[in-house]
């Protein structure tokens, strides 16, 4: 990657220059957000081809609606959230369903009488740390979050690897943070099950 | 111990930190080790989740979106500068063949009449050059923004 002219420090710096026509300007916010947008458009596309294609498609948008940008979110989150966007309108384009609710699970916590699944049911003597280790848990891991539904994946990458906090995560999908944290309990108490399964079912 | 083993949401927030569980699970967690496995299972979870592979393009995104943009308009129209001068070239050959019959013609015309409507007619003509150089930018403007 070629060196780029010193960055803007500050995001009204930023889209000023590229207000201005500073097409390098343009190229630090490409920079700055491509990891959010890479992570979006990943979690949210299935199909590997059609994901350069959305990714651009995002940032001609964001070039275009720049003038519009009035500041009240970081650039970030604002770049974040067109990529949302675009990639839900794919979906729709596409009649594709960003969460099936059959794929929901019930949120409320085993209770008395209900009995948790099998691979959930430690006894006194279970040992994470001798149940993880030893697998390749990052491997088992990308696995089982490519199995859940789109929203929940993308709600696992923004709030686990791209450390978004729960309000930046409601801004990008216009979801209420009610709604951000049950979804992503939910989606962290699939994938655990999954890899509680996975593991019973490696001799653990 | 007496209080029940924590929800499956006690056992996420306490493996997140956050928030800061109640007392009476926080005491329960405490003196409970099927919850503390579970609170490990989970933080487990969340640290091997924090350190996947970053997706990543094969190829180089920033500089594919940046030549697809909108050309920047060049400093000086030159090809309005072009056009300009074919169009004065035209006139001046004009005048230069014709000019002494359009004097002949225009001798007749200047009555008082015919100079004011010359006048006004000179005057529209302007207005309508000035209002379509004016849309003109705007249209320049646009097309490098979009």
């Amino acid at each position: 990657m070629r060196n780029l002219p010193t960055a803007p420090s500050t995001d009204q710096q930023l889209v000023a220059q590229v207000l201005g026509g500073n097409t390098a300007a343009f190229e630090h916010l490409v920079r700055r957000t491509e990891g959010l947008v890479t992570q979006l458009v990943f979690k949210m596309i299935r199909h590997p081809a059609d994901r350069p294609d959305v990714a651009q498609d995002v940032y001609l948008k964001v070039f275009r609606c720049l003038a519009g940008f009035k500041f009240q979110a970081k650039l970030s989150t604002w770049v974040g959230q067109i990529a949302y966007n675009t990639c839900l309108h794919y979906l729709e384009k596409k009649q594709l369903v960003l969460l099936d609710p059959a794929e929901t699970a019930p949120d409320d916590p085993p209770e008395e009488g209900r009995r948790a699944p099998p691979a959930l049911v430690a006894g006194p003597d279970y040992d994470p740390e001798a149940a993880l280790f030893g697998h390749d848990l990052a491997g088992i891991l990308g696995t089982a979050i490519e199995q859940l539904p789109p929203l929940y994946r993308t709600l696992i990458a923004l709030y686990h690897q791209q450390e978004l906090s729960y309000e930046e995560i409601a801004q990008i999908t216009s979801l209420p943070d009610g709604t951000v944290k049950n979804y992503l309990f939910r989606a962290r108490k699939l994938l655990k099950q999954q890899l509680l399964a996975r593991y019973q079912r490696d001799d653990l | 111990m007496t209080t029940p083993h924590l929800s499956e949401r006690d056992l996420q927030e306490a493996a997140a930190q956050f928030p800061a569980l109640p007392a009476p699970q926080a005491a329960h967690l405490r003196g409970c080790r099927r919850c503390q496995g579970q609170v490990a299972t989970y933080q487990h979870l969340f640290a091997a989740a924090a350190c996947l592979p970053q997706p990543a393009f094969d190829f180089d995104l920033a500089a594919t979106v940046l030549a697809q943009l909108p050309r920047a308009r060049p400093a000086f129209p030159w090809v309005l500068s072009g056009v300009a001068a074919l169009v004065l070239g035209v006139v001046v050959a004009f005048l230069a063949l014709f000019g002494g019959v359009l004097v002949q013609v225009f001798q007749g015309l200047f009555t008082g009449l015919g100079a004011v409507l010359t006048v006004v007619a000179g005057f529209l003509v302007a207005v309508q050059c000035l209002e379509l150089l004016a849309r003109h930018r705007r249209q320049m403007r646009l097309l490098a923004l979009s």
